[in-house]
């Protein structure tokens, strides 16, 4: 078959996203080479639609070989344990709220991934996030937001180098998922294929911070829960099942609605609240992994602040104190405010840049 | 460029004659072996004649062949099927850490019904030790299973002697010769083994048939329970035309098992020799002399195996990383870490395995796309 333009890998999940988007390439005339990656291993797998079960694995390769495209499972397991899930733990580990997707997609997805495209000689690799990149006058590349905001996944993204992006097609980045569904179905691809981003960390039913506990035979933090007035109102067994802005399996009964407000891994003391108002902050510190033509930026800059996903984007100001650490000032009050998720920074639809919350006030 | 095939231990090509043979199966003599009409005795005569091939290529008589669906499931009834007529509580089966994982996920089975196994070592060429085992035999002892020669390396075990420890215990023995029956001389009467598996399309047959060769005067072990087929040995409807074929593989294979042997060692070693001085660093994984004489396994240090296959097979070389049945997970092989290769070693390895239709050709297309790759794959 002829082809146009260079070889090009689509990461395929099975999902209905990533199946359209390395269905438009091929539409496209381009030579596409369908890759599925593992990250997990098939017994440990948590749910079907995770990104990562046998099932979707060999869905994916169905749709590759009804595209006509040579279709491989990469096996990025240990890579996957060493670079996501450790840190993941590392996280729960110290009370805070991480973001594996995040990681995944800097290391793995946009990282590895690119390793092995330029390994069988492809210049770019796709995928089916619902994100776009814009060529900057200069040359410069940034990322954008999905045009159908509602399915936007730019947040996840914010952490993948300039450097990547360049290199990378998002097909599906300007479509609505209506769209996409319609094209699955014009391609005849019939069957419930549904969606998987996110899916890898869920298990229904279980804890996911306790089992990467028992995974890395890591101890527990184990203390006392806090009530509003100082008091110690109950006991927990690890801090890394805590999450700031948590209302429920408190293991507490207070006898009214009550959530964590912040956690302290130095003394593993849970603090609750049972007045919502405690958990809005008004502002956060961050430590910045990445701005847009550099981070050695002065005076404070006014942009739109995103601290979890779907969450809409509120205005506020920026400021750089100092090197690498951002203070980032709501203009109105976010609520559960949590350290160890990214804080995302947009101008419209452009990513300025993002970091990790450290803190909020 | 046409496409080389390097990759005979997962499965091979199908024979014009075995294909010419098997069609008449597939089309006019429908006839159920069972039946008392001439459809009937006309599918019995094609079943009993390809059983006389298959025994002949092992040295068995024809009513110790049981046709299975494979060589997967004449393992299967091998172990499960021996154990369940046994019937001793808390049995112990040995066998080897590298057997095919029909073999282990078979014992895996067991062990998880309460039944005891014990995986014997290997050294570094991928043989296990007659000491190991004679220690290993204790007096829960039911059954030994190990393999003629591995998959993934091809080293071949010291059966006859193994078979004849296990004897001499009256203990069973079951022997996996998937990758050896048809490429090697077998003679299961020499071996002493009581149970031995074979599969079709390792050797130009069809899939979907294998056999279990059951020793007269055992009681021959069951796994699928049905009607009176195959003696009661194995119920179902026999699949004909597959085992006509498998039949006349077997055939061909005696025939020319010499010759097919004789010219996939030289390739083999044409193709070993010049990856050793071409390619370096090169880890063999299999040994000269005692293995397959079509099976090459090679390490290459610093690259990841999987990007090396995935390479050469956008070139249309298809080699693999391991064993076909173990390919959903890529975990650095369990066969070379048994072999005391380590994970880096493990992870790079490369599986060729030739068949009766390669060329010297072949192989010097194979040895220059390889060292394009590996020099490539190592710069980055």
């Amino acid at each position: 078959m002829k082809h146009s333009g260079e070889r090009i890998v689509a990461a395929m999940s099975g999902g209905v996203d990533s199946t359209v988007a390395a269905a438009l390439l091929v539409r496209e005339g381009r030579e596409v080479i369908g890759v599925t990656l593992q990250l997990q291993s098939c017994d440990e797998v948590t749910t079907e639609r995770s990104c990562c079960s046998a099932a979707a694995t060999s869905r994916a390769g169905g749709v590759a070989s009804r595209l006509g495209i040579p279709h491989y499972v990469l096996d990025f397991r240990k890579e996957f344990e060493n670079e996501v899930l450790r840190h993941t733990w590392a996280e729960y580990s110290r009370g805070r709220t991480p973001n594996p997707c995040v990681i995944c997609n800097e290391k793995i997805k946009f990282g590895l991934l690119f390793e092995f495209a330029r390994s069988v000689g492809a210049g770019k690799i796709a995928t089916g996030h619902y994100a776009r990149t814009e060529k900057a006058p200069g040359g410069s590349v940034f990322l954008q937001r999905g045009l159908f905001s509602p399915k936007d996944q730019s947040y996840f993204l914010f952490s993948v180098p300039e450097s990547r992006l360049s290199s990378v097609v998002f097909p599906v980045g300007g479509l609505s998922k209506d769209r996409v569904r319609s094209i699955s179905k014009e391609l005849g691809f019939v069957e419930e294929i549904s969606e998987s981003q996110d899916a890898c960390f869920a298990v229904r039913g279980k804890s996911y911070s306790e089992l990467l506990r028992r995974r890395f035979g890591a101890p527990a933090n184990p203390g006392k829960v806090i009530g509003p007035d100082g008091t110690v109102v109950g006991r927990h067994d690890g801090i890394h099942k805590f999450t700031v802005g948590q209302g429920r399996k408190l293991g507490i009964a207070l006898g009214e609605k009550c959530w964590v407000k912040s956690i302290d891994p130095e003394t593993a003391c849970v603090y609750i609240t049972t007045e919502s108002g405690d958990l809005l902050s008004r502002g956060l510190t961050a430590s910045v992994v990445k701005w847009n033509g550099g981070c050695d930026r002065e005076g404070p800059l006014e942009c739109l602040i995103q601290v979890r996903y779907r969450q809409a984007a509120v205005r506020g100001t920026v400021e750089f104190p100092t090197q690498g650490i951002v203070k980032v000032q709501f203009q109105n009050p976010i609520r559960a405010v949590a350290p160890g998720q990214a804080v995302v920074f947009y101008d419209g639809d452009r990513v300025l840049g993002g970091g990790w919350i450290e803190s909020s006030y | 460029m046409p496409k080389i095939y390097f990759d005979n231990n997962a499965t091979t090509r199908l024979d014009a004659s075995v294909f010419e043979e098997m069609l008449p199966f597939l089309r006019d003599n429908y006839g159920n072996p069972s039946s008392l009409h001439s459809f009937g005795r006309e599918a019995r005569r094609a079943l009993d004649n390809a059983r006389a091939h298959v025994a002949n290529l092992i040295g068995a008589e024809p009513g110790e062949i049981v046709f299975t669906s494979g060589g997967t499931e004449a393992d299967n009834q091998a172990i499960i099927g021996t154990v369940d007529i046994i019937g001793k509580p808390g049995g112990r089966i040995i066998t080897s850490a590298v057997e095919h994982q029909a073999v282990l996920n078979s014992c895996q089975h067991l062990q998880n019904k309460g039944y005891r196994t014990t995986l014997l070592p290997v050294d570094r060429e991928g043989r296990i030790k007659l000491a190991d085992l004679d220690k290993a035999l204790d007096n829960d002892a039911v059954l030994v299973s190990i393999m003629y020669a591995n998959n993934e390396t091809g080293s071949i075990q010291p059966v006859e002697e193994a078979a004849s420890i296990a004897k001499s215990r009256g203990i069973l023995f079951h022997c996996d010769g998937v990758q050896a029956a048809g490429r090697l001389p077998i003679d299961v009467r020499k071996l002493g083994v009581d149970l031995f598996s074979l599969s079709s399309h390792k050797i130009n047959g069809p899939k979907g048939s294998g056999a279990l060769f059951v020793r007269r005067g055992i009681l021959a072990p069951v796994l699928i329970h049905g009607g009176h087929h195959e003696q009661r040995r194995r119920a179902g409807t026999e699949n004909v035309a597959s085992i006509v074929g498998f039949g006349e593989a077997c055939r061909l294979a005696k025939q020319r098992l010499d010759e097919t042997a004789r010219n996939c060692a030289t390739l083999r070693d044409r193709l070993e020799k010049r990856i050793i001085e071409e390619v370096q660093p090169a880890v063999l994984n299999s040994c000269r002399g005692i293995c397959l004489p079509n099976t090459l396994n090679v390490s290459f240090p610093g690259v990841d195996g999987q990007f090396l296959a995935i390479n050469l097979d956008l070139m249309g070389i298809a080699v693999s990383t391991g064993s076909a049945c173990h390919a959903e997970s890529r975990e650095p092989s369990y066969v070379l870490k048994a072999m005391g290769r380590s994970d880096d070693e493990a992870s790079s390895c490369i599986r060729f395995s030739l068949g009766r239709e390669n060329t010297i050709e072949e192989v010097d297309a194979v040895v220059l796309a390889l060292k394009e790759l590996v020099r490539s794959l190592r710069a980055t």
